[in-house]
């Protein structure tokens, strides 16, 4: 995966004034720690650091700051709810060579056997692999599977360099067979039972169907 | 529908309806989701409506989480009362959503067919909503 080169500023104020400025004028607070070095908050350009974070686990080189580059991968990102826009970025820093665990997503493909749904339980593998050779994901090939198959971790192929850091038991995804759904009819009668027989304070309104 | 079995209290004050949700905010189970925009009272026969509105349009197939549970009762006192004579007796049950909650998931059916579902169960809803994918809001 290639590095992407950032420019940073350091930090001179904080607080959530100074945050919030710092936000209109298009850059998002940062901070790095890691390796037992004191913290260092920054700024990164917020459009640039926004392309960047669509690929997982994307190796970030964070220019700008005293002394050489520093390599670091994203850590926790705080988004707003609604809008999505990134407000505050926390870097972990890494070492060429180094090896590190991080979640890479596991992608879907293919349609499963006609009649059978696909359970997917884990969107994420965590593996152990060099923070400069981070695999961009796995990929499931779950074309034809039958009613009652399932994929678990240690069943995934995963890139050379890499280790499954995921309980290798643990079930990734399986076809189920199509559940008969709950139209509504059913529930109002059912739903009547439960109340009479949990003793709930029901309001009036629901009393009164 | 859903209604809780037991409550300590039968009447509550009302909940507060500023802020923004803490969490709950992320598509965690299903592929897409229906995200509240704005603050809203969800009673439990519009969480009910919404989910018959989903179910009846997915028929075969899929799978449908609600995440969200109307466990605050609201009060209402009768119509030409006068003031006073305590608080009025519980009329509905309802879930305080907050804008950014994922409140209904799905899986399990293409896309086209999901969104059309999402969409109808929104015309339930008391509030906007938009509909949000697993991708949309990781990262």
């Amino acid at each position: 995966m290639p590095e992407v080169r950032i420019e940073a500023e350091p930090r001179t104020e904080f607080g959530k004034g100074a945050a919030r400025r710092t936000r209109r004028a298009g850059r998002v607070p940062a901070v790095m720690y890691g390796h037992g070095a004191p913290n260092r908050h920054f700024t990164l350009p917020g459009h640039q650091l926004m392309i960047a974070l669509k690929t997982p686990n994307v190796l970030i080189s964070i220019a700008g700051l005293e002394g050489r580059p520093v390599l670091a991968l994203p850590k926790a990102v705080q988004r707003d709810a609604v809008r999505g826009s990134i407000e505050h970025v926390d870097l972990i820093e890494v070492r060429r060579g180094e090896k590190v665990t991080v979640e890479i997503p596991i992608r879907v493909f293919g349609d499963v056997f006609s009649g059978g749904m696909l359970d997917q339980q884990l969107v994420q593998l965590a593996v152990e692999a060099e923070a400069t050779h981070l695999p961009d994901g796995v990929d499931v090939d779950v074309a034809g599977m039958e009613i009652g198959t399932a994929v678990h971790a240690k069943d995934i192929p995963l890139p050379s360099g890499t280790t499954l850091v995921t309980d290798p038991e643990a079930l990734v995804l399986h076809v189920l067979g199509a559940q008969n759904v709950d139209l509504g009819e059913e529930t109002t009668a059912a739903e009547g039972e439960a109340a009479e027989a949990g003793g709930a304070e029901a309001p009036a309104a629901a009393a009164a169907e | 529908m859903l209604i809780p079995r037991k409550v300590a209290h039968r009447k509550q004050h009302r909940p507060h309806r500023t802020g923004a949700a803490s969490g709950g905010t992320r598509v965690t189970f299903g592929e897409f989701g229906i995200q509240a925009l704005e603050h809203a009272y969800v009673t439990n026969r519009q969480i009910e409506a919404a989910r018959i509105a989903m179910t009846r349009h997915i028929r075969r197939g899929g799978k449908v989480w609600i995440n969200i549970y109307p466990d605050r009762p609201l009060t209402k006192k009768p119509a030409e009362t006068r003031m006073g004579s305590g608080k009025g007796s519980p009329e509905w049950w309802i879930a305080n959503v907050k804008p950014g909650r994922v409140r209904f998931e799905l899986s399990g059916v293409a896309e086209p067919v999901a969104r059309e579902a999402l969409r109808r169960a929104i015309h339930k809803l008391p509030m906007k909503c938009k509909i949000v994918t697993r991708e949309m809001v990781e990262g």
